[in-house]
């Protein structure tokens, strides 16, 4: 029996993002990342066209993290060593970039200078190759004055910046106006603070194709479906003209779920669950694969394990599917 | 119980009183209004007053740390307990409204039109004199001098059915025989009946006058009408004396439910602020309560229900139900009016809970029901009551928008009386230039002064489009308050109320919330009817602001629909005028019955499209810059 596909056409697409630059474009990277691009759904290859594919960002810190050991196993000789730890996630896990995230910077967490921060991001990019993503601690006023550090430091290199919000938005965006970065936008599942914020970043004139959107997700089984439906909307948004709406999206996936009791609970508690890691793996994974379905650019994620399986989703998702 | 005598400065006005009664009702005895935007309840701090001698019982409230120190206490919140004077700071007192009559000529300035919308009905007044000569009676013609009078009556109108009042036919022999036969008849007519309400020997002086009134939640308006040629003679506004009871309707309802002879005090303070106005305009035109024998008012449900005394509790509870939507007609002697006990007094017909008769009144006047063209009314007051259609439908809603554009609400802010900042303009320099009612010493901020300070603090850069205050700006005006950040408009030494006027980041998101309202409230209408904000084609703009609304400032903060300013009129307020055409004409009164019957009204607290739409809405001007063009830089 014939099929006829029925196939949905959109008056606009996603604006592409490039994240990283080569020594010829300034920076020191080996290659860049695009992300973006997109004329369809998420993977709807017979619609239209899907040019880039998601990116794994792996998460690394500047101190030593409290993670679950079903995780930190796997970076244990590294932990204490940003520019280590970056390099084994990219050569050994396959990391598409480094997520680096200056928690010391945090007053109560070793209150890190700006400075200090500065050069573990150059330590960072001397280790490994492939574009950047540099978060703060999250203490705002202390994130006002490590950002601004760090895009100096590495101006040319055209990190991925973050994370502005509606209340913080304009001492980062300053910055990566200045130094030619990009940004993060978080809202909190608000489709219209999402624009809003947009809105006042691109009125700063950072253009609109340096802003990458964090539309804030919830873990499987922690309010996953609030974060797919924004996303999802967004996408919808985008694609039919709101150029407000257009941005990549970021997935933080592996703080999500590393806060999980799922990922977090031995098997002594829950019997019934069945052995931590592989269910925490699971876990990380599905939140992930189902995020790139709602809409996901970059998901940033900790567990090898996870990753690889995401990377083989990622792998099938990109395959045509000859409609 | 021991009488005590309270004294209050500068008035230097004494009046005796019972120990134990608060100073804001005592204050209320003595004709003294403050400002008590809480209704009493101790919460707003505006009622602030200075003990000078005596001793009184002062509880705790809500007073700034600034009047502590100063020496102020809150005047509902202490009780008389002896002989006392007491002083009453400039900033505490009501000011008296007045009705702005000055016409501001600037560009993109909405001045009101005039336009009168009598032409279209025709005088038939509910009250009018008539003079008739009758035969004198013989012992072979001896009808009763009524039937006479009636006869009589019937060949000059045609009006069949005539009736007379007690009243009237106990003076009637006399006064007959008095005129030699011919006598002046005042007749009120309703359904095509009339009564005669009074008789005078031969041809009378005087017309027969009417009243139009509007009854704000916040201002009265009294329009003194001569019934015989559709001329308006005078005209008077005041407050509310319901201020006092709370700034909006749902306080006063709670008021009026909650405390015990509650609801006969809203009452008696309504007809009191009507009364007095009425007396103002009838010794002012020589005339006496008796000259006046025809009334129409116009106002809100709640109003409506308040002032004829009918319970308004269920207005406020889910699912929202007045008990009357249609009023009975009721005389002069019932409600204790100061006009001819017998006069008629007609009540507009609202369409909900919360459209009333004034918007009735408006639809009636901007005649909606009749135009070709999509058509948009909006007054902007409290509840920003819209309608939308044309000849073929019409729609009404009422979203909340609180009370910040007439003042309430707003740390400075005041309804538009003299010493209101109505524009202003800050420079680079964060320098500003303000411009006053009446332009005295600026005394706080009204409607039109709130959304030109919106437009310009964000063109100035000192917010952003949530209206959050920016960090890092220079100038001594943008510092930090007591609440957070703050602008300051006018420095004390310069200010009317010797303390600086400032407006907050709490004001500036009260107003964006404000507006927010009014604009959700517009696309929520626009979305039942399916239709884009393009496709309205006349918008009518009444009430809230004084006299002129800044077109400009209104559609950049995002509050009215970006459309070509020639879509616009600024109609005032139509609710008088609306009372005044149903008074001299009996057939407008009749069609805004219809009116009222016709309109659908729109529930916005159902569904989700309200909320979504005012979520949107927050942003200046909008979350959707699409639909705001011409603000776009």
């Amino acid at each position: 029996m014939a099929i006829e596909v029925l196939k949905e056409r959109y008056s606009s697409r996603i604006r592409e993002v490039v994240l990283g630059a080569t020594p010829e474009q300034g920076g020191t990277r080996t290659h860049t990342i695009t992300i973006g691009g997109d004329s369809t759904l998420p993977f709807l290859h017979f619609e239209g066209e899907v040019p880039h594919r998601p990116v794994v960002a792996v998460e690394v810190l500047d101190r030593v993290p409290e993670w679950s050991p079903t995780l930190t196993k796997y970076y244990e000789d590294v932990l204490d060593d940003p520019a280590a730890w970056a390099k084994k996630a990219v050569e050994q896990y396959a990391a598409d970039l480094i997520y680096l995230k200056l928690q010391s910077a945090d007053p109560e967490l070793g209150d890190s200078s700006p400075e200090q921060c500065a050069r573990t991001v150059k330590d960072v990019l001397g280790a490994v190759g492939v574009p950047l993503i540099v978060v703060g601690s999250g203490n705002e006023e202390k994130d006002n004055q490590v950002l601004p550090a760090v895009a100096e430091a590495a101006a040319g290199e055209n990190l991925l910046l973050g994370i502005a919000t509606q209340d913080n938005y304009k001492t980062l965006t300053a910055a990566c106006m200045v130094h030619k970065h990009n940004i993060i936008a978080q809202s909190p599942i608000d489709i219209n603070i999402c624009k809003q914020l947009n809105i006042l970043i691109s009125e700063m004139n950072l253009p609109l194709d340096r802003i990458v959107i964090d539309t804030s997700i919830g873990a499987l089984g922690y309010g996953i479906e609030y974060s797919y439906s924004i996303m999802e909307r967004t996408r919808l948004g985008g694609l039919t003209g709101d150029k407000m709406l257009g941005m990549p999206v970021f997935c933080n996936v592996g703080y999500e779920v590393g806060r999980t009791k799922e990922f977090n609970a031995g098997v002594a508690e829950f019997p019934g669950w069945g052995p931590q890691e592989e269910r925490g793996i699971v876990w990380e994974a599905m939140t992930a694969t189902a995020l790139l379905q709602a809409g996901g650019h970059i998901v940033v994620m900790r567990h090898p394990e996870a990753i690889k399986l995401v990377k083989k989703n990622i792998d099938a998702m990109m395959q045509k599917n000859g409609f | 119980m021991s009488r005590c005598r309270v004294t209050f400065l500068p008035d230097n006005r004494t009046l005796e009183v019972e120990e134990g009664l608060d100073l804001l009702r005592v204050a209320a005895m003595a004709g003294i209004e403050l400002k008590s935007s809480c209704g009493g309840e101790g919460t707003c701090g505006r009622c602030a007053v200075a003990i000078k001698e005596g001793r009184a019982l002062v509880g705790q409230g809500n007073l700034s740390r600034k009047n502590r120190e100063a020496g102020y206490v809150l005047a509902c919140r202490t009780l008389v307990q002896g002989d006392l004077v007491v002083e009453i700071p400039a900033a505490s007192r009501m000011a008296e409204h007045q009705v702005l009559l000055e016409k501001i000529e600037k560009k993109e300035i909405l001045a009101e039109v005039e336009k009168d919308p009598l032409e279209k009905y025709g005088l038939e007044p509910f009250s009018r004199k008539l003079t008739v000569e009758l035969t004198e009676p013989t012992i072979y013609e001896n009808a009763s001098d009524l039937s006479r009078l009636v006869l009589g009556l019937q060949a000059l109108t045609g009006t069949e059915g005539i009736t007379i009042s007690l009243a009237a036919a106990r003076t009637l022999p006399e006064v007959l025989r008095q005129g030699n036969w011919q006598v002046t008849v005042t007749m009120v007519e309703q359904d095509g009946r009339g009564e005669i309400i009074q008789v005078e020997p031969g041809r009378a002086t005087k017309p027969s006058y009417g009243l139009a009134i509007d009854i704000g939640t916040t201002t009265v308006v009294v329009l003194l009408v001569d019934t015989s040629t559709g001329l308006t003679i005078d005209r008077a506004g005041t407050h509310n004396k319901q201020f006092r009871f709370g700034d909006d309707v749902i306080t006063r309802i709670i008021y009026a439910t909650e405390e015990s002879g509650g609801q006969q005090e809203l009452q008696r303070a309504v007809l009191d602020t009507i009364n007095e106005l009425v007396d103002r305009l009838l010794v002012k035109n020589g005339l006496t309560p008796g000259d006046v024998h025809s009334v129409v008012t116009a106002g809100n449900t709640t109003m409506a229900h308040l002032f004829l005394g009918i319970w308004p509790g269920y207005i406020r509870l889910e699912p929202y139900i007045p008990a009357a939507a249609v009023f009975p007609v009721v005389r002069g002697k019932d409600l204790g009016l100061h006009v001819h006990p017998e006069a008629l007094v007609l009540t507009y017909p609202a369409v909900a809970s919360y459209v009333g008769g004034d918007i009735v009144s408006g639809a009636l006047v901007v005649d909606i029901a009749n135009s070709e063209e999509l058509t948009l009314f909006i007054d902007i007051g409290t509840n920003g009551e819209m309608v939308l259609g044309n000849k073929d439908l019409l729609v009404s809603a009422a979203c909340s928008a609180g009370p910040a554009f007439e003042g309430g609400g707003i740390s400075c802010g005041m309804r538009a009386t003299p010493g209101a900042i109505q524009r202003l303009e800050i420079d680079p320099r964060l320098e500003v230039k303000l411009d006053t009612i009446g332009g005295e010493k600026p005394m706080g901020i009204c409607g039109t002064g709130l959304v030109d300070s919106l437009a310009k603090l964000r063109e100035a850069g000192v917010i952003d489009r949530t209206g959050k205050f920016q960090p890092g700006l220079d100038g001594a005006r943008r510092r930090e308050g007591n609440d957070g950040p703050e602008f300051v408009l006018s420095w004390s030494q310069e200010s009317g109320i010797g303390k600086d006027v400032v407006i907050t980041e709490a004001d500036v998101k009260n107003v964006i919330r404000a507006k927010g309202a009014i604009f959700a409230g517009i696309r929520s209408l626009l979305q039942t009817v399916e239709m884009p904000v393009e496709a309205i084609e006349r918008i009518y703009i009444a009430g809230g602001f004084g006299n002129f609304l800044n077109l400009r400032d209104t559609v950049e903060i995002g509050m009215l629909p970006d459309v070509p300013a020639e879509r616009y009129s600024f109609v005032g307020n139509t609710s008088v005028k609306g009372a005044r055409v149903a008074l001299l004409s009996q057939r407008a009164f009749r069609e805004a019955l219809e009116l009222a019957r016709k309109m659908t009204y729109l529930e916005l607290s159902l569904g989700t499209t309200f909320m979504d739409e005012f979520t949107l809405a927050l942003f200046l001007p909008h979350t959707d810059l699409e639909l705001f063009p011409s603000v776009q830089k």
